[in-house]
């Protein structure tokens, strides 16, 4: 089976892969608002600065469910032995609305609940690239 | 408040053509764009000469690894222009969401700047060999690194999140889903050039079909097809001299810009909350309000979108469009109902993306409509998701606004 995508890592998302390889969830904060973006990109969506001089600090990886779906056919290479999955959006206690959506790695039964605290968990997919996920909290 | 849209300076649409929505077509897509050109103009009584301005949207909606060529799996308006040997003073493609609101509008422009008198406007959609949205990446960069390793990749995906949330929200079910889907085949079923012509489908039909996202299933997404829509505006003024009852452009809503997010991103409340910005906007601009819409033409690209845009446009309370659905509102068969996929939509038509909302709305103000003729003055299409597409109100009857500039 072909394997599954890898990210590449770029100038504004290295740091987060560096510590996703260390199962270290960083993400970046603007210097002049201090608010977190995922993804960072050229402005920081909350103060529109266009010089936001990213940080990247590490935050909490526990979150809430706020919506799910269970993939039953996948359009990316790699997948196929996995489905059905389930993919949790999940809002993360770092800040209020900040979304990140990985995997369950529980397996599709029982279903989610709206609400339901999950934490991130890592998928160790190559030697340096850890991909993000989550797992139920016991 | 003064619009672009107002009294003397309003824009018509003034005649059309629909080419046959099939599976895949025995001519390219440059082809079928050219006969189905030909045909527009011909049916307003116009010549290729006197197009003068072409206008639409380009975008092959898919994700997948497919090769983009103009004139075979996309038409531009550049392209068209070429091919059929018009000389317009005004060519211009609209690359945003919302391909048609956005390309009305640029027809629209175009008219009332003078930068052209008669705009020819079409869509070409085409259905590619192999698998729509499957994709061979081994390496994702740009913004589709944040989710596409996980899984989360494809419009699919997009949508499941939402349409999940709104059952858990709200208490819908597949069955309610499958209402929709049941409503659009059932009157795409009685379009004569839709792909699904005479195959209307049962709600048993629906339920038996296993899920591909949760709740997601292939009756809740339009199928792809090769087919292609054009239609010509010219100004109100002009109008008056072709064959053809006009159909009035009364205003516009686009959504967007929509707040910062993961790619293929839609919380629930970010689309109901940008649906209802984009709403007012509509109402700002053509002065009217939910009210005053006699034939609402929702978009149904994925079979959710239908909830999303009859609780955006106020056409029923938030969280109860799917209830609203189940007592029959929008039964197209049911008197006094908003008959508001009686295009058949995309899920009854096949992916012309929102070309059948835009198409019915003409074709029941011009009073083309023939079996299917229903009365209504004011009607509205609306395109892609509430909170980042658009929508349109046209009117048969020049809106009586008073123009303050």
């Amino acid at each position: 089976m072909p394997a599954r995508p890898l990210p590449v890592p770029d100038e504004q998302s290295a740091p987060f892969w560096a510590a996703a390889a260390d199962h270290i969830l960083m993400v970046a904060q603007c210097s002049g608002c201090s608010v977190l973006s995922l993804p960072p990109t050229a402005t920081c969506g909350h103060c529109g600065s266009a010089d936001p001089a990213f940080s990247f600090v590490p935050v909490s990886g526990t979150g809430a469910v706020r919506s799910w779906t269970v993939v039953r056919q996948a359009f990316l290479p790699g997948f196929d032995d996995d489905l059905p999955f389930l993919l949790v959006d999940v809002e993360l206690d770092a800040q209020a609305d900040f979304r990140l959506i990985g995997r369950l790695l529980d397996g599709v039964e029982p279903s989610p609940t709206l609400g339901e605290p999950v934490e991130i968990a890592w998928e160790d997919l190559a030697p340096d690239i850890a991909i993000p996920a989550f797992r139920r909290v016991p | 408040m003064s619009t672009w849209t107002d009294g003397g300076r309003q824009v018509a649409i003034v005649g059309y053509a629909h080419s046959d929505i099939v599976r895949n077509a025995d001519q390219t897509l440059g082809e079928l764009a050219g006969q189905t050109a030909r045909q527009a103009i011909a049916d307003a009584g116009l010549t290729v000469d006197q197009i003068d301005g072409f206008v639409g949207s380009a975008l092959f909606p898919t994700s997948g690894s497919h090769e983009i060529e103009d004139g075979v799996s996309t038409v531009s308006p550049a392209w068209l222009a070429q091919h059929l040997g018009a000389m317009p003073r005004y060519t211009e493609g609209f690359t945003g969401m919302g391909q048609l609101p956005g390309s009305v509008g640029l027809a629209v422009h175009a008219i009332t700047t003078g930068e052209a008198d008669y705009v020819l406007m079409h869509r070409a959609l085409h259905n590619p060999p192999g698998r729509y949205h499957g994709n061979t990446m081994d390496r994702v960069s740009g913004m589709q690194q944040w989710t596409a390793p996980q899984g989360y990749f494809g419009p699919l995906a997009m949508i499941a999140l939402p349409t999940n949330e709104y059952l858990q929200r709200f208490g819908a079910r597949r069955e309610s889903l499958a209402e929709i889907a049941v409503e659009a085949r059932k009157n795409g079923s009685q379009i004569p050039w839709s792909f699904w012509h005479d195959r209307p489908l049962t709600t048993e039909d629906y339920l038996e079909s296993p899920t591909l996202f949760d709740p997601i299933c292939r009756f809740d997404c339009d199928i792809p097809v090769d087919g292609v829509a054009t239609f010509v505006f010219t100004s109100a003024e002009r109008a008056k001299d072709l064959p053809n009852q006009p159909v009035y452009v009364a205003g516009f809503g686009m959504g967007a810009p929509t707040r910062p997010r993961l790619p293929l991103h839609w919380p629930l409340d970010d689309i109901m909350d940008g649906g209802r910005e984009t709403a007012t906007r509509l109402w700002t601009d053509a002065g009217i309000g939910p009210a005053d819409i006699d034939l609402p033409q929702v978009y149904d690209g994925f079979s959710p979108f239908v909830w999303f845009w009859l609780e955006a446009l106020g056409l029923c309370p938030p969280g109860e469009a799917h209830r609203f659905i189940a007592d029959g509102g929008i039964d197209s068969d049911r008197p006094g109902s908003l008959p508001a996929l009686s295009s058949g939509g995309a899920i009854g038509n096949g992916r012309m993306h929102g070309v059948p909302q835009m198409l019915e709305c003409y074709l029941q103000l011009a009073g083309r409509a023939g079996d299917r003729q229903r009365q209504a003055e004011v009607a509205v299409a609306c395109h892609a998701s509430p909170h980042l597409g658009g929508v349109v109100a046209y009117s048969s009857q020049q809106l009586g606004k008073s123009i303050v500039l």
